[in-house]
């Protein structure tokens, strides 16, 4: 296997973990937590797209670079709307939060 | 891959298997936290062996350092502790279909990895920072502008949306 495969294989394992979490997690913070894990592994597969292959590793670096600052744009967000939540309903669980449930 | 570079790739892989597991399977958001701090450090590390130092800086500085504590606060703002929200565990239904997610999304993918491997240099290429400089101010200079405009309007709506009014309410 060439690196660039292994890189994608730990890469793939990242997004795995964060989508089994996100399903599975029951509160707002645990959820956050498992995007940030997503986000890093797109990272990752893009770093090594960028650096071993003979595409422009500039370009793929700085895509890095701005897939961070914005998962650190979304961190301020979802922080703020966290908060907002558990001012309203008293708690971040995902079950409580249902108010347009019918 | 040289040795030395094929045991720290599985190192990291090790730390970062370990710290995902324990970010997603923790009972306590703190030390669901604890195990992503662990990723993260462990995704800086890959970014190194792909000899891209710079990376590997701004990963620790952004994600550790800034997006943890955020995450942090979030824990603390919320009083989610230990005894909390993820202390019963998810219904069966819940986890399966979460499983069912993983298998279809993450084989799918695999598979395309697998079977449509891209002959890749084995060496990674170095990247000065002051060509990342070059780029940001050059052909790239408005996603650079265009990233600065998403963080400012992040922030004034964080700030917006977590106001508390003093009279009234």
């Amino acid at each position: 296997m060439s690196p660039l495969t292994l890189y994608q294989l730990v890469a793939l394992l990242l997004l795995a973990l964060g989508l089994f979490g996100i399903c599975q997690r029951r509160s707002l913070v645990g959820m956050l937590i498992c995007v940030e894990l997503m986000l890093n592994g797109a990272g990752l597969s893009i770093m090594a797209a960028a650096q071993l292959t003979p595409a422009n590793a500039v370009l793929g670096q700085l895509a890095t670079l701005f897939a961070m600052g914005l998962a650190a744009a979304e961190a301020t967000l979802v922080l703020a709307i966290i908060i907002v939540v558990a001012r309203r309903f008293g708690t971040t669980k995902t079950s409580a939060v249902t108010t347009l449930k019918g | 891959m040289e040795l030395m570079a094929k045991i720290a790739f599985g190192v990291y892989t090790l730390i970062i298997l370990c710290g995902g597991i324990l970010a997603v399977a923790a009972k306590s958001l703190v030390r669901a936290m604890v195990g992503l701090i662990a990723t993260l450090l462990g995704v800086a590390g890959m970014y190194m062996l792909l000899n891209s130092p710079f990376m590997a800086f701004m990963q620790i500085l952004i994600y550790v350092g800034a997006v943890c504590v955020l995450i942090f606060f979030a824990v603390m703002l919320t009083r989610a502790d230990a005894g909390g929200e993820e202390a019963e565990s998810a219904p069966l239904r819940q986890n399966t279909l979460a499983l069912l997610a993983v298998t279809v999304v993450g084989g799918v993918l695999s598979w395309l990895v697998l079977t449509h491997p891209v002959a890749g240099t084995g060496v990674p290429v170095e990247v000065s920072i002051e060509k990342l400089g070059l780029g940001l101010l050059g052909p790239y200079g408005l996603a650079f502008e265009l990233i600065s405009v998403v963080l400012l309007v992040a922030m004034a709506g964080a700030v917006l949306l977590a106001w508390e009014r003093r009279n009234g309410k």
